[in-house]
Protein backbone atom coordinates (compact mmCIF):
# COMPACT_ATOMS: atom_id res chain seq x y z
CA UNK A 1 0.00 0.00 0.00
CA UNK A 2 1.54 3.32 -0.99
CA UNK A 3 2.43 5.79 1.92
CA UNK A 4 -0.32 8.35 0.81
CA UNK A 5 -2.96 5.81 1.33
CA UNK A 6 -1.69 5.11 4.57
CA UNK A 7 -1.70 8.65 5.11
CA UNK A 8 -5.24 8.99 3.90
CA UNK A 9 -6.44 6.72 6.97
CA UNK A 10 -5.33 8.70 9.57
CA UNK A 11 -7.78 11.11 10.50
CA UNK A 12 -10.28 8.55 10.50
CA UNK A 13 -8.35 6.10 13.39
CA UNK A 14 -7.08 9.60 14.75
CA UNK A 15 -11.09 10.23 14.85
CA UNK A 16 -11.80 6.85 16.57
CA UNK A 17 -9.09 7.18 18.93
CA UNK A 18 -10.17 10.42 20.69
CA UNK A 19 -13.90 9.77 20.36
CA UNK A 20 -13.12 6.39 22.37
CA UNK A 21 -10.93 7.94 24.81
CA UNK A 22 -13.58 10.32 25.83
CA UNK A 23 -16.26 7.80 26.30
CA UNK A 24 -14.23 5.85 28.16
CA UNK A 25 -12.87 8.28 30.56
CA UNK A 26 -16.38 9.57 31.04
CA UNK A 27 -18.30 7.82 34.10
CA UNK A 28 -20.51 4.50 33.43
CA UNK A 29 -23.93 5.35 32.22
CA UNK A 30 -26.48 4.76 34.07
CA UNK A 31 -24.07 4.35 37.22
CA UNK A 32 -25.07 5.89 40.84
CA UNK A 33 -22.80 8.32 41.88
CA UNK A 34 -20.33 6.67 44.55
CA UNK A 35 -18.32 8.65 47.05
CA UNK A 36 -15.01 6.77 47.55
CA UNK A 37 -13.79 7.05 51.32
CA UNK A 38 -12.67 10.76 51.97
CA UNK A 39 -13.76 12.07 48.68
CA UNK A 40 -17.04 14.33 48.41
CA UNK A 41 -19.03 13.50 45.67
CA UNK A 42 -21.45 16.21 44.24
CA UNK A 43 -24.86 15.22 44.27
CA UNK A 44 -27.74 16.75 42.93
CA UNK A 45 -30.68 18.15 44.85
CA UNK A 46 -34.52 17.70 42.57
CA UNK A 47 -37.49 19.01 42.04
CA UNK A 48 -39.44 15.98 41.53
CA UNK A 49 -38.56 12.99 43.77
CA UNK A 50 -36.50 10.68 41.59
CA UNK A 51 -38.47 7.57 40.00
CA UNK A 52 -37.84 4.19 41.56
CA UNK A 53 -38.42 0.68 39.72
CA UNK A 54 -40.47 -1.12 41.72
CA UNK A 55 -39.83 -4.99 42.20
CA UNK A 56 -42.54 -7.16 43.62
CA UNK A 57 -41.05 -9.26 46.69
CA UNK A 58 -42.55 -12.35 48.31
CA UNK A 59 -45.30 -12.63 45.67
CA UNK A 60 -46.27 -16.34 46.77
CA UNK A 61 -46.58 -15.50 50.51
CA UNK A 62 -49.04 -12.37 49.21
CA UNK A 63 -50.92 -14.47 46.68
CA UNK A 64 -51.52 -17.12 49.90
CA UNK A 65 -51.63 -14.98 52.76
CA UNK A 66 -54.70 -16.44 54.16
CA UNK A 67 -53.64 -19.81 53.81
CA UNK A 68 -50.38 -19.36 55.49
CA UNK A 69 -51.72 -17.06 58.47
CA UNK A 70 -54.68 -19.76 59.04
CA UNK A 71 -51.73 -22.25 58.93
CA UNK A 72 -49.41 -20.14 61.88
CA UNK A 73 -52.95 -19.48 63.90
CA UNK A 74 -52.57 -23.26 64.76
CA UNK A 75 -48.99 -23.11 65.86
CA UNK A 76 -49.81 -19.69 68.12
CA UNK A 77 -50.66 -21.05 71.82
CA UNK A 78 -52.94 -18.76 73.82
CA UNK A 79 -52.12 -18.05 77.30
CA UNK A 80 -55.08 -18.33 79.46
CA UNK A 81 -54.29 -15.05 81.80
CA UNK A 82 -52.09 -12.03 80.54
CA UNK A 83 -48.32 -12.77 81.42
CA UNK A 84 -46.06 -10.10 83.23
CA UNK A 85 -43.89 -7.87 79.86
CA UNK A 86 -40.17 -9.04 80.11
CA UNK A 87 -37.71 -8.39 77.94
CA UNK A 88 -34.78 -10.44 77.20
CA UNK A 89 -31.50 -9.32 79.18
CA UNK A 90 -28.55 -8.89 76.56
CA UNK A 91 -26.41 -11.38 77.27
CA UNK A 92 -23.05 -8.84 77.20
CA UNK A 93 -24.65 -7.32 79.58
CA UNK A 94 -24.44 -9.86 82.13
CA UNK A 95 -20.95 -10.85 80.56
CA UNK A 96 -19.62 -7.38 81.51
CA UNK A 97 -20.62 -8.29 85.50
CA UNK A 98 -19.39 -11.10 85.82
CA UNK A 99 -15.82 -9.82 84.09
CA UNK A 100 -15.99 -6.97 87.26
CA UNK A 101 -16.78 -9.89 89.47
CA UNK A 102 -13.78 -11.90 88.60
CA UNK A 103 -11.69 -8.96 88.48
CA UNK A 104 -12.86 -7.69 92.07
CA UNK A 105 -12.31 -10.86 93.27
CA UNK A 106 -8.72 -10.53 93.36
CA UNK A 107 -8.93 -7.00 94.89
CA UNK A 108 -9.59 -8.15 98.11
CA UNK A 109 -6.28 -10.84 97.93
CA UNK A 110 -3.74 -8.04 96.87
CA UNK A 111 -5.37 -5.73 99.47
CA UNK A 112 -4.52 -8.20 101.92
CA UNK A 113 -1.06 -9.10 101.03
CA UNK A 114 -0.65 -5.37 100.97
CA UNK A 115 -1.58 -5.38 104.87
CA UNK A 116 0.63 -8.06 105.68
CA UNK A 117 3.62 -6.56 103.57
CA UNK A 118 3.03 -3.38 105.75
CA UNK A 119 3.34 -5.46 108.82
CA UNK A 120 6.66 -6.17 108.30
CA UNK A 121 9.52 -3.83 107.73
CA UNK A 122 12.01 -5.10 105.92
CA UNK A 123 12.39 -8.29 103.45
CA UNK A 124 15.14 -10.34 105.54
CA UNK A 125 14.81 -13.58 103.97
CA UNK A 126 14.48 -14.77 100.65
CA UNK A 127 11.27 -16.02 101.53
CA UNK A 128 9.83 -12.64 101.74
CA UNK A 129 10.63 -11.89 98.13
CA UNK A 130 8.85 -14.75 97.38
CA UNK A 131 6.01 -13.75 98.75
CA UNK A 132 6.69 -10.10 97.07
CA UNK A 133 6.53 -12.02 93.56
CA UNK A 134 3.83 -13.58 94.16
CA UNK A 135 2.11 -10.48 94.71
CA UNK A 136 3.46 -9.31 92.23
CA UNK A 137 1.73 -12.20 90.01
CA UNK A 138 -1.64 -11.31 91.52
CA UNK A 139 -1.43 -7.69 90.45
CA UNK A 140 -0.75 -8.85 86.77
CA UNK A 141 -3.76 -11.06 87.28
CA UNK A 142 -5.98 -8.48 88.21
CA UNK A 143 -4.98 -6.54 84.97
CA UNK A 144 -4.79 -8.68 82.57
CA UNK A 145 -8.75 -9.43 84.03
CA UNK A 146 -9.49 -5.79 83.51
CA UNK A 147 -8.22 -5.65 79.83
CA UNK A 148 -10.24 -8.29 79.26
CA UNK A 149 -13.13 -6.62 80.64
CA UNK A 150 -11.99 -3.70 78.62
CA UNK A 151 -11.20 -5.55 75.21
CA UNK A 152 -14.48 -7.11 75.80
CA UNK A 153 -16.10 -3.68 76.13
CA UNK A 154 -14.39 -2.19 73.30
CA UNK A 155 -15.34 -4.89 70.93
CA UNK A 156 -18.77 -4.58 71.72
CA UNK A 157 -18.89 -0.83 71.20
CA UNK A 158 -16.12 0.45 69.04
CA UNK A 159 -15.40 -2.19 66.78
CA UNK A 160 -18.54 -2.67 64.51
CA UNK A 161 -19.46 0.13 62.43
CA UNK A 162 -23.28 0.02 61.47
CA UNK A 163 -24.43 1.47 58.55
CA UNK A 164 -25.14 5.00 59.69
CA UNK A 165 -25.91 8.41 57.75
CA UNK A 166 -24.63 11.66 59.16
CA UNK A 167 -26.21 14.65 57.49
CA UNK A 168 -24.67 17.93 57.92
CA UNK A 169 -25.23 21.63 57.16
CA UNK A 170 -22.67 24.67 56.49
CA UNK A 171 -23.14 28.21 55.35
CA UNK A 172 -26.25 30.56 55.41
CA UNK A 173 -27.68 31.77 52.33
CA UNK A 174 -27.00 35.56 51.94
CA UNK A 175 -30.49 36.67 50.84
CA UNK A 176 -32.45 34.64 53.07
CA UNK A 177 -32.94 33.80 56.56
CA UNK A 178 -33.61 30.47 57.07
CA UNK A 179 -35.26 29.26 59.73
CA UNK A 180 -35.48 25.31 59.81
CA UNK A 181 -35.12 22.09 57.78
CA UNK A 182 -36.98 19.55 57.44
CA UNK A 183 -35.63 15.82 56.51
CA UNK A 184 -37.52 12.91 55.41
CA UNK A 185 -35.67 9.70 54.89
CA UNK A 186 -37.79 6.95 53.05
CA UNK A 187 -40.06 4.84 55.20
CA UNK A 188 -39.03 7.32 57.89
CA UNK A 189 -40.47 10.20 59.60
CA UNK A 190 -39.52 13.49 59.50
CA UNK A 191 -36.62 15.05 61.25
CA UNK A 192 -37.19 19.05 61.63
CA UNK A 193 -34.18 20.54 62.83
CA UNK A 194 -35.21 24.40 63.69
CA UNK A 195 -32.40 26.62 63.31
CA UNK A 196 -31.69 28.73 66.66
CA UNK A 197 -29.91 32.17 66.91
CA UNK A 198 -26.49 30.42 67.75
CA UNK A 199 -26.75 28.21 65.12
CA UNK A 200 -26.73 30.80 62.32
CA UNK A 201 -24.48 32.83 63.58
CA UNK A 202 -22.07 29.52 64.13
CA UNK A 203 -22.93 29.09 60.27
CA UNK A 204 -22.46 32.49 59.26
CA UNK A 205 -18.85 32.04 60.74
CA UNK A 206 -17.87 29.13 58.94
CA UNK A 207 -18.90 25.98 61.49
CA UNK A 208 -20.87 23.12 60.47
CA UNK A 209 -24.19 21.80 62.04
CA UNK A 210 -24.78 18.24 62.21
CA UNK A 211 -28.80 17.66 61.41
CA UNK A 212 -28.87 14.09 61.72
CA UNK A 213 -26.82 11.13 62.53
CA UNK A 214 -28.40 7.59 62.55
CA UNK A 215 -29.11 4.44 61.30
CA UNK A 216 -30.14 3.76 57.85
CA UNK A 217 -31.03 0.81 55.53
CA UNK A 218 -27.68 0.40 53.38
CA UNK A 219 -29.94 0.96 49.80
CA UNK A 220 -30.81 3.34 47.06
CA UNK A 221 -33.04 5.97 48.33
CA UNK A 222 -34.41 9.35 48.26
CA UNK A 223 -34.28 11.50 51.20
CA UNK A 224 -36.78 14.74 51.21
CA UNK A 225 -35.69 18.25 51.82
CA UNK A 226 -37.61 21.06 52.82
CA UNK A 227 -35.96 24.70 53.67
CA UNK A 228 -38.31 26.97 55.96
CA UNK A 229 -37.35 30.75 56.15
CA UNK A 230 -37.71 34.34 55.29
CA UNK A 231 -37.87 33.53 50.95
CA UNK A 232 -39.39 30.35 51.84
CA UNK A 233 -42.23 30.68 54.37
CA UNK A 234 -44.36 28.01 53.21
CA UNK A 235 -41.66 25.73 52.74
CA UNK A 236 -39.62 24.94 49.93
CA UNK A 237 -38.77 21.20 49.04
CA UNK A 238 -35.66 19.30 47.50
CA UNK A 239 -35.01 15.40 47.16
CA UNK A 240 -31.56 14.18 47.23
CA UNK A 241 -30.57 10.14 46.38
CA UNK A 242 -28.25 8.51 48.43
CA UNK A 243 -26.51 5.28 48.41
CA UNK A 244 -25.44 4.14 51.72
CA UNK A 245 -22.67 1.77 52.22
CA UNK A 246 -23.26 -1.07 54.42
CA UNK A 247 -21.59 -0.88 57.23
CA UNK A 248 -20.26 2.53 56.91
CA UNK A 249 -20.79 6.01 57.93
CA UNK A 250 -21.72 7.98 55.07
CA UNK A 251 -21.85 11.63 55.24
CA UNK A 252 -24.26 13.96 53.29
CA UNK A 253 -23.33 17.74 53.64
CA UNK A 254 -26.11 20.88 52.36
CA UNK A 255 -24.11 23.96 51.92
CA UNK A 256 -26.28 27.04 51.93
CA UNK A 257 -23.97 29.00 51.13
CA UNK A 258 -25.00 29.43 47.63
CA UNK A 259 -28.97 28.96 48.42
CA UNK A 260 -30.88 31.04 45.52
CA UNK A 261 -33.87 32.24 47.12
CA UNK A 262 -35.46 32.20 43.75
CA UNK A 263 -34.46 28.17 42.98
CA UNK A 264 -35.03 27.46 46.62
CA UNK A 265 -34.11 24.05 47.75
CA UNK A 266 -32.58 22.79 44.00
CA UNK A 267 -30.07 25.36 44.88
CA UNK A 268 -28.63 23.95 47.56
CA UNK A 269 -25.08 22.32 46.82
CA UNK A 270 -25.25 18.76 48.36
CA UNK A 271 -21.83 16.31 48.28
CA UNK A 272 -21.64 12.63 49.91
CA UNK A 273 -18.58 10.98 50.95
CA UNK A 274 -18.01 8.20 53.12
CA UNK A 275 -16.00 8.33 56.61
CA UNK A 276 -12.79 6.15 56.10
CA UNK A 277 -11.98 4.06 58.77
CA UNK A 278 -13.14 3.46 62.19
CA UNK A 279 -9.36 4.26 63.21
CA UNK A 280 -10.07 7.56 61.49
CA UNK A 281 -12.70 8.01 64.19
CA UNK A 282 -10.60 7.48 67.21
CA UNK A 283 -7.47 8.97 66.04
CA UNK A 284 -8.99 12.61 65.71
CA UNK A 285 -8.24 12.53 61.48
CA UNK A 286 -11.81 12.28 60.45
CA UNK A 287 -12.29 12.11 56.42
CA UNK A 288 -14.14 15.62 56.74
CA UNK A 289 -12.95 17.42 53.57
CA UNK B 1 -4.19 22.54 3.36
CA UNK B 2 -6.50 23.33 0.56
CA UNK B 3 -10.53 23.40 0.55
CA UNK B 4 -11.05 20.08 -0.92
CA UNK B 5 -8.62 18.43 1.13
CA UNK B 6 -9.60 20.00 4.35
CA UNK B 7 -13.10 18.60 3.59
CA UNK B 8 -12.02 14.86 3.03
CA UNK B 9 -9.78 14.90 6.32
CA UNK B 10 -13.36 16.33 8.51
CA UNK B 11 -15.11 13.62 6.72
CA UNK B 12 -12.41 10.77 7.77
CA UNK B 13 -12.63 11.86 10.88
CA UNK B 14 -16.25 12.45 11.54
CA UNK B 15 -16.44 8.38 9.74
CA UNK B 16 -13.64 7.40 12.05
CA UNK B 17 -15.85 9.05 15.44
CA UNK B 18 -19.05 6.98 13.83
CA UNK B 19 -16.73 3.85 13.43
CA UNK B 20 -15.15 4.38 16.89
CA UNK B 21 -19.43 4.52 18.68
CA UNK B 22 -20.37 1.50 17.25
CA UNK B 23 -17.30 -0.16 18.21
CA UNK B 24 -18.33 0.86 22.14
CA UNK B 25 -21.95 0.06 21.52
CA UNK B 26 -20.62 -3.41 20.45
CA UNK B 27 -18.87 -3.69 23.68
CA UNK B 28 -20.48 -1.94 25.71
CA UNK B 29 -24.38 -3.83 25.07
CA UNK B 30 -23.17 -7.41 26.63
CA UNK B 31 -22.07 -5.67 29.47
CA UNK B 32 -25.79 -3.93 30.09
CA UNK B 33 -27.52 -6.76 28.96
CA UNK B 34 -25.81 -9.64 30.87
CA UNK B 35 -27.11 -11.45 32.66
CA UNK B 36 -27.49 -11.08 36.44
CA UNK B 37 -25.79 -13.44 38.87
CA UNK B 38 -28.02 -16.39 40.69
CA UNK B 39 -27.24 -17.07 44.07
CA UNK B 40 -28.10 -19.19 46.58
CA UNK B 41 -30.64 -17.75 49.70
CA UNK B 42 -28.16 -17.88 51.91
CA UNK B 43 -25.93 -15.46 50.37
CA UNK B 44 -28.01 -12.90 50.34
CA UNK B 45 -28.81 -13.32 54.00
CA UNK B 46 -26.25 -10.63 55.67
CA UNK B 47 -26.93 -7.99 53.73
CA UNK B 48 -31.09 -8.56 54.32
CA UNK B 49 -29.86 -9.18 57.74
CA UNK B 50 -27.82 -5.59 58.10
CA UNK B 51 -30.71 -3.49 56.66
CA UNK B 52 -33.20 -5.44 59.01
CA UNK B 53 -31.35 -4.52 62.12
CA UNK B 54 -31.43 -0.80 61.02
CA UNK B 55 -35.10 -0.96 60.77
CA UNK B 56 -35.72 -3.09 64.23
CA UNK B 57 -33.32 -3.98 66.65
CA UNK B 58 -35.10 -7.17 67.60
CA UNK B 59 -36.29 -8.24 63.93
CA UNK B 60 -35.88 -11.98 63.59
CA UNK B 61 -36.10 -13.81 60.06
CA UNK B 62 -39.48 -15.30 59.20
CA UNK B 63 -39.56 -16.19 55.81
CA UNK B 64 -37.61 -16.61 52.22
CA UNK B 65 -39.08 -16.65 48.76
CA UNK B 66 -37.45 -16.81 45.42
CA UNK B 67 -38.02 -13.25 44.01
CA UNK B 68 -36.98 -14.39 40.51
CA UNK B 69 -37.46 -17.68 38.97
CA UNK B 70 -34.71 -20.87 40.34
CA UNK B 71 -32.59 -21.74 38.37
CA UNK B 72 -30.01 -23.83 37.81
CA UNK B 73 -29.43 -25.93 40.96
CA UNK B 74 -31.31 -23.77 43.44
CA UNK B 75 -30.30 -20.02 42.98
CA UNK B 76 -31.75 -17.44 41.54
CA UNK B 77 -31.20 -13.58 40.89
CA UNK B 78 -33.22 -12.28 43.13
CA UNK B 79 -34.55 -13.43 46.96
CA UNK B 80 -36.90 -11.79 49.26
CA UNK B 81 -36.06 -11.72 52.97
CA UNK B 82 -38.89 -11.08 55.84
CA UNK B 83 -38.07 -9.86 58.93
CA UNK B 84 -40.69 -9.58 62.16
CA UNK B 85 -40.15 -7.23 64.87
CA UNK B 86 -41.73 -8.78 67.99
CA UNK B 87 -41.99 -5.42 70.23
CA UNK B 88 -43.40 -3.38 66.61
CA UNK B 89 -45.72 -6.42 65.98
CA UNK B 90 -44.62 -5.54 62.22
CA UNK B 91 -42.91 -6.76 59.35
CA UNK B 92 -40.73 -5.61 56.73
CA UNK B 93 -39.18 -7.39 53.03
CA UNK B 94 -36.28 -6.70 51.72
CA UNK B 95 -35.25 -7.91 48.11
CA UNK B 96 -31.94 -8.72 47.49
CA UNK B 97 -29.86 -8.47 44.23
CA UNK B 98 -26.18 -9.01 43.38
CA UNK B 99 -25.58 -8.17 46.83
CA UNK B 100 -27.83 -5.20 47.39
CA UNK B 101 -30.87 -4.56 48.92
CA UNK B 102 -33.01 -3.32 45.99
CA UNK B 103 -36.55 -2.93 47.44
CA UNK B 104 -37.53 -2.87 50.94
CA UNK B 105 -41.31 -2.76 52.11
CA UNK B 106 -43.64 -2.94 55.01
CA UNK B 107 -45.52 -6.13 54.45
CA UNK B 108 -49.52 -4.28 54.52
CA UNK B 109 -50.97 -7.35 56.70
CA UNK B 110 -50.57 -8.74 59.72
CA UNK B 111 -48.21 -11.93 59.44
CA UNK B 112 -46.99 -12.63 63.22
CA UNK B 113 -44.94 -15.74 62.71
CA UNK B 114 -42.48 -17.59 64.42
CA UNK B 115 -38.53 -16.94 63.14
CA UNK B 116 -36.72 -19.72 61.36
CA UNK B 117 -34.16 -21.73 63.12
CA UNK B 118 -30.80 -20.16 63.00
CA UNK B 119 -29.09 -23.42 60.71
CA UNK B 120 -30.75 -24.02 57.79
CA UNK B 121 -29.41 -25.72 54.74
CA UNK B 122 -29.50 -23.82 51.83
CA UNK B 123 -32.13 -23.11 48.66
CA UNK B 124 -29.03 -25.64 46.14
CA UNK B 125 -29.35 -28.50 49.17
CA UNK B 126 -33.24 -27.99 49.52
CA UNK B 127 -33.36 -28.89 45.72
CA UNK B 128 -31.31 -31.07 45.31
CA UNK B 129 -33.06 -33.29 48.12
CA UNK B 130 -36.24 -32.72 46.76
CA UNK B 131 -34.84 -33.42 43.17
CA UNK B 132 -33.30 -36.64 44.36
CA UNK B 133 -36.96 -37.73 46.07
CA UNK B 134 -39.47 -37.14 43.50
CA UNK B 135 -38.67 -33.53 41.50
CA UNK B 136 -36.61 -34.82 39.15
CA UNK B 137 -39.32 -37.22 37.61
CA UNK B 138 -41.80 -34.82 38.05
CA UNK B 139 -40.06 -32.56 35.30
CA UNK B 140 -39.21 -35.41 33.32
CA UNK B 141 -42.71 -36.76 33.23
CA UNK B 142 -44.49 -34.02 32.93
CA UNK B 143 -41.89 -30.95 31.51
CA UNK B 144 -42.37 -29.72 35.15
CA UNK B 145 -40.21 -26.46 36.52
CA UNK B 146 -39.67 -25.39 40.04
CA UNK B 147 -41.79 -22.20 40.30
CA UNK B 148 -41.24 -21.26 44.16
CA UNK B 149 -39.49 -22.41 46.95
CA UNK B 150 -39.78 -20.76 50.30
CA UNK B 151 -38.49 -21.06 53.89
CA UNK B 152 -40.53 -21.15 56.29
CA UNK B 153 -41.26 -22.30 60.53
CA UNK B 154 -44.32 -24.10 61.13
CA UNK B 155 -46.33 -23.59 58.11
CA UNK B 156 -46.31 -26.93 56.26
CA UNK B 157 -45.38 -28.96 59.07
CA UNK B 158 -47.76 -31.19 60.34
CA UNK B 159 -46.99 -32.33 64.02
CA UNK B 160 -43.62 -30.62 63.69
CA UNK B 161 -44.59 -26.98 64.28
CA UNK B 162 -41.27 -25.98 65.48
CA UNK B 163 -39.72 -27.20 62.25
CA UNK B 164 -38.31 -24.79 59.62
CA UNK B 165 -38.78 -26.55 56.44
CA UNK B 166 -38.19 -25.65 52.73
CA UNK B 167 -41.32 -25.85 51.00
CA UNK B 168 -40.46 -26.76 46.99
CA UNK B 169 -43.61 -26.19 44.51
CA UNK B 170 -42.71 -27.72 40.74
CA UNK B 171 -45.56 -26.25 38.13
CA UNK B 172 -46.36 -27.83 34.75
CA UNK B 173 -48.99 -26.75 32.64
CA UNK B 174 -52.04 -28.72 32.69
CA UNK B 175 -51.01 -31.05 35.71
CA UNK B 176 -51.59 -30.47 39.35
CA UNK B 177 -48.37 -28.96 41.10
CA UNK B 178 -46.32 -30.88 43.22
CA UNK B 179 -45.39 -29.81 46.87
CA UNK B 180 -42.18 -30.88 48.39
CA UNK B 181 -41.28 -30.38 52.33
CA UNK B 182 -37.90 -30.42 53.18
CA UNK B 183 -36.63 -30.43 56.73
CA UNK B 184 -34.22 -27.42 56.63
CA UNK B 185 -32.39 -28.96 59.37
CA UNK B 186 -31.32 -32.17 57.88
CA UNK B 187 -31.73 -32.40 54.42
CA UNK B 188 -35.01 -34.66 54.34
CA UNK B 189 -37.55 -34.43 52.25
CA UNK B 190 -40.94 -34.88 55.06
CA UNK B 191 -43.83 -34.85 52.78
CA UNK B 192 -44.79 -34.57 48.96
CA UNK B 193 -48.30 -34.00 47.41
CA UNK B 194 -49.59 -32.77 44.63
CA UNK B 195 -52.69 -29.89 44.45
Amino acid sequence: MPTSSLLRHVPAVLGMTVWCAVVLSAPAWGAEPVAPSGMPTEVRVERVRPKHEKYFTLRFLKANRDFIRARLDLLREEPGKSLADAAALDPRFLAYRELMQSALAGVDSVQASEDMRQRRELFASVTELGQLESQLDQLELLLAAQRTRLTALQADFTGHQRTELAVVARGLPADATMLSLTLTLEDGAPVIVTLTDAQRQSLREGGVLELFHGLIEPRDQVIALTLTGSRWPGGDSGFVSIAPARDRLTFLQLDFSRLQPEQGATSLRASTWLLETVAGLTDGAGAQP
Amino acid sequence: MDVHALKGWTARVTRGCCMGAILLVLAISPVSARDLAAFAARSGLDVAHAAAKVWAEDAVLVYVENDESVVGSGRSVRWGYLFFSPASQRSRAYSIREGRVIEAEDLSMDFVAPPVSAHWIDSESALAAADEKVGREFREKHGGVIGTMLLARGVFSDGSPDQTNWVLIYTSPGNPSLFVVVDATEGKVRRTWRG
